[in-house]
This record gives C-alpha cells, structure tokens and sequence, in this order.
C-alpha cells in the first residue's frame, strides 16, 4: 500500500522538529560567541528555531 | 537590447571590476588569497555561499523545471538545503574553522590520511573543471540570447571581467563582488514578485490561476510514481545525502566559511544563508509559474525565465534582471576557480611534491586561477556538442557524496573512523555506486541514498580492525560539545 503524497509533508515537519530538539540539546557555549555580552541574537539556536518555523509554515501551506 | 538596457549592464560590468580591483590591494600573502586573511564577517559570508551556490541550472534550469512540475521545485532550497545548511552551522563549520584548515580535504587528511586527503580533493578538482567549463558555456549562451554576441565573443568577455578580479583579489574580491551580485539577484527577484502578481489580478488571482488547469502546481511533492521527483526519493535522496553531502562538504561553499574572522561569524554566516535560501525559490521558481500564469507562448520549459524578462520587465529592470543571471553564473564560476585553485595548490601539490615551497603557494594559486580560467574558457565552447553533459555531472556527484557524507559524519562525530576504514569505504562506496549507476540503471537520488546507508556501516565496522588516531590528535577533529561541558 502506498502513502499519500500528504505524508511526505508530515514527514519532513517531523523531521524538522525533530532537527529542533537537536539543536536545542547543543549546548548554548557551542552556539555563542567567546566574549558573549548576554546577547540573546547571538545564540544561534534560536537562529535555527526561526528558521525551522518557517519551514514547517512553508510545508504546512503546501501540502 | 535597450539602450537602457545596455547601460545597465556595462554600469554593472564597470562596479564588479573597480571592486574586485581595489580590493586586491589587500592581496599579500596565500592566506589573504585563497582564506581573505581570515576577516570575513557573517553577512558577507552569508550573501557569498548564496551566490555561489545558484547558478545557471539555479536560474533558468530551475525557472523551468518549475513550469512543469511546479513549487514542488522549491524543494531543492527547502528540505534539500535548510537542515543540512543548520547542521553545517552547528557541527562541522565549527569544526572545520577550529582545525584552522584550509580547505575540507585538508580536514580529510587530518581526520584520515593522506591517501583520503588527495583522492578527495581529486575528485572535487575533476568535477569542478567540468562544472566551470559548462557555467562558463551557460553564461555565454545567456549573452547570445539576450544581446546577440557570439559564443566566442560571450566567454572572451566574461572571462576576462571574472578572471580580472579573481586572479587579482583571490577569495575576498570573490567574496565582496559575490555580495553585490545576490542583493542584485534579489532586487530583481521581488520586482518581478510585485509585478507578476500585480499583473495577474492579486495573489488569490494568480493561485485561482495556476491551479485552474495545474492542480498539482501548489503541491511541495510530488506522487511516488513520478519519473524524476517521486517524493520518497526527494527525502531521502536529497533530504538526508545529496544536501548534507553538499552544504557540509562542498569546498566552494565552505571557503568563504573558513575565511571567517571568528568561529561564531562562520556558524552565523552560514545559518544568515539558510534564511537567505528559504526565499530563493522566489527568484529562481516563481517566474516559471508567472510564466504558466500569464499563458506564455514558449517552446521549451527553460525559455520560462527569458520569456518573462522580455514580457513583464519594464526597460532598465528587464536590463538589471539580465545582470541579475550574469551575477549568478559570475559568482559561480569564480568560486569554483579560486577553491579548485586552493585544492591543487595544498592537497595536492603539498602531498605529492615532498619539496614544495609554501612561500610559492600565493604565486602558484594566482597562476592557476588563471590557468583554470583559460582552461574553462577554452572548453566552454565545445560544452554545447556534449549534450548531457550536465546531466553527466549530476551522475557524477552522486557516485561520491554517499561515501563522502558517510566519511564526514563519522570522522566529525565519532573518534572511531580510521584512515585504513576511510579509503576502503570510499573507494568501495564509489565502486558500488556505480554499479547501482549504469548496471541496475537506479534512480540518482536512490543511488546517493543506497551508497551512503553501505558506507556508514562499512566504515564503522573497518575501522574495528584498524588503528585509530590517539584521542589527543582527534580532540579538536571531532565534535564533541557534550563532552566539555
């Protein structure tokens, strides 16, 4: 039996939230800068989190 | 082509080379040549992986592909770019810049051996030529088309704008024109956005009129009974090899990343990409969907993003929008000269001439990038005869990227990968795809796919009955934040 096509959508949002739990067990010393100011646009995890919301927009629009 | 037009284009063509010029002012050593002396800040290293990375099948090639299959095309920028592009961000282009390398077969030699190091930059320098040779034939082709000069006369002159500031600025000329050329690309991107929605009556207009008669053309995949983009091929295929494969191993790309003046400027430049990508398809998609849109008389699916330009485009933008396709094939080829010319120069050159002089490294990347150039410019002409030839170099990647994805994720994240495991699995990864290539005549993406789910688990078992390197020479080669934590 084949998978409707819709399924490939699901399949890359759950990829990609699972990218995000990844990401967010990074530690945050690995994402900063060295002379980190407290900054919080510096910490590239969250960088990463927009940029996984979009895609997950973007799949959930087409689909 | 409009006197406006025209003089767009040479204003254009006059900018790149007065920057590219005065920025090789700053040229003194192979370090500022082929790494920009390590100054490049994130933005710029951003706007530059883009520019590199689109190009001619970016462009027109994907324009067209997008009139037949539709957003579906986009894929290629989305779930085939975005996770890999955050990977290369988190994990190896820290790596990389921490191993203080110059290119990645370097980091290859050092995680491996040398054995890894040159059969790996060899494989990059063979395809690299090609791809050189075929953009540089792309871009002549486009100025035949729009301002009617001959092929010779199209690569003479390109050749000589690119090799101007290539030659003289090495990887910061590349990297400063590069920036210029994407906020072109981009500037041109949304006016025809504006003005391709606008003409078709509102954004609810122009979907109520794609889908009329293409209702499939707003689906991000496609059946899996499709011939070429059958949608479990396209995740598994280019989701999680081919991409990965590229954004964290392609020299090209990754150059401007090494070149960063601090770690985090390289894993931002990197991720402010990633943001940049994500609208890609709005230069490189929707003008073959305008173009279905607006019912263009076209013979061919590639004559999409031509159409448009000389339909919609009003003059001096129609102007821009051509500089906008020079740009994108400019910022290609350059590029890939200047990385391939660092790959000759260190990976192989320093390995296999046991008495070379690293104070001759800067004189010898200059002589090769022009080198490169002449011998791009020289095949260009003859690309056009070859046929499939692009097709060709796609078949190509795919034979190595498995074996190299699988030597990249467990040299970076396990200390277990050795060097003897290393050149057997990927001698033996490219040997076996290319008997799933031409003998069982798979689908790419599944090939890339099927090499690399044999590579992994043959290079972790190899590396079981060989030495391993000493933890402390792997300390800064893997990546191993938990650790330090």
């Amino acid at each position: 039996m084949e998978l409707p096509v819709v399924w490939a959508n699901y399949i890359s949002i759950a990829l990609f939230l699972a990218l995000g739990v990844g990401i967010w067990s990074v530690p945050k010393s690995a994402v900063l800068p060295e002379n980190w100011h407290g900054q919080r646009w510096q910490d590239l995890r969250w960088w990463a989190t927009g940029l996984i919301f979009c895609q997950i927009a973007l799949y959930t629009y087409f689909s | 082509m409009h006197p406006i037009d025209l003089a767009v284009v040479v204003a254009y063509v006059a900018l790149i080379t007065f920057v590219g010029i005065r920025f090789s002012q700053r040229v003194k050593t192979a370090k500022d040549f082929f790494l920009a002396g390590r100054s490049l800040t994130w933005w710029v290293i951003g706007l530059s992986i883009i520019g590199t990375n689109v190009d001619t099948g970016g462009y027109i090639g994907a324009s067209g592909n997008a009139y037949i299959i539709g957003i579906a095309q986009a894929n290629f920028e989305w779930i085939g770019a975005i996770p890999a592009m955050i990977i290369a961000a988190i994990i190896f282009v820290p790596l990389y810049w921490r191993a203080g390398v110059y290119s990645i077969p370097e980091y290859l030699g050092l995680r491996y051996n040398q054995a890894v190091r040159v059969l790996s930059a060899a494989i990059v320098v063979i395809v690299s030529v090609f791809a050189m040779g075929i953009a540089m034939w792309a871009l002549a082709i486009t100025l035949q088309t729009f301002i009617g000069w001959p092929i010779w006369l199209g690569i003479l002159v390109s050749g000589t704008v690119v090799g101007l500031y290539s030659v003289a600025g090495g990887l910061g000329a590349v990297v400063v024109t590069d920036s210029i050329q994407v906020c072109i690309m981009f500037a041109c991107g949304l006016i025809i956005v504006a003005i391709g929605i606008s003409d078709a009556g509102g954004a609810d207009q122009f979907v109520s009129k794609l889908t009329a008669e293409n209702p499939t053309h707003l689906s991000a995949y496609l059946p899996s009974d499709h011939e070429t983009y059958p949608w479990q091929a396209v995740i598994l295929g280019l989701g999680l090899v081919l991409s990965p494969a590229y954004w964290v191993g392609s020299q090209a790309i990754l150059q401007r990343s090494l070149g960063a003046k601090t770690q985090w400027d390289a894993s931002a430049g990197m991720m402010f990409a990633a943001l940049a990508k994500t609208f890609v398809p709005l230069l490189i998609v929707f003008p073959g969907l305008l173009a279905l849109v607006m019912m263009a008389d076209i013979e061919y699916p590639d004559m999409a993003l031509p159409w448009v330009i000389k339909n919609v485009l009003p003059v001096g933008i129609s102007g821009l929008m051509f500089v906008a396709i020079i740009a994108a094939l400019q910022s290609s080829i350059d590029s890939s000269i200047n990385s391939t010319a660092l790959i000759i120069t260190r990976d192989i050159r320093h390995v296999l001439m046991k008495s070379h002089d690293p104070d001759a490294d800067l004189k010898i990347g200059r002589l090769l990038t022009l080198g490169l150039l002449l011998c791009a410019m020289g095949t260009a002409p003859y690309i056009g005869d070859l046929g499939g030839i692009f097709n060709l170099i796609q078949s190509l990647l795919s034979l190595f990227q498995g074996p190299m994805l699988a030597l990249l994720l467990l040299g970076a994240l396990t200390q277990r990968a050795t060097g003897t495991g290393g050149i057997v699995t990927l001698m033996s990864g490219v040997l076996l795809a290319g008997i799933l290539s031409w003998v069982v005549e798979l689908n790419m993406l599944y090939v890339a796919f099927l090499t690399f789910c044999y590579s992994v688990p043959a290079l972790w078992i190899m590396s079981g009955f060989t030495q391993p390197h000493s933890k402390e020479h792997l300390k800064n080669l893997t990546y191993s934040p938990w650790r330090n934590k």
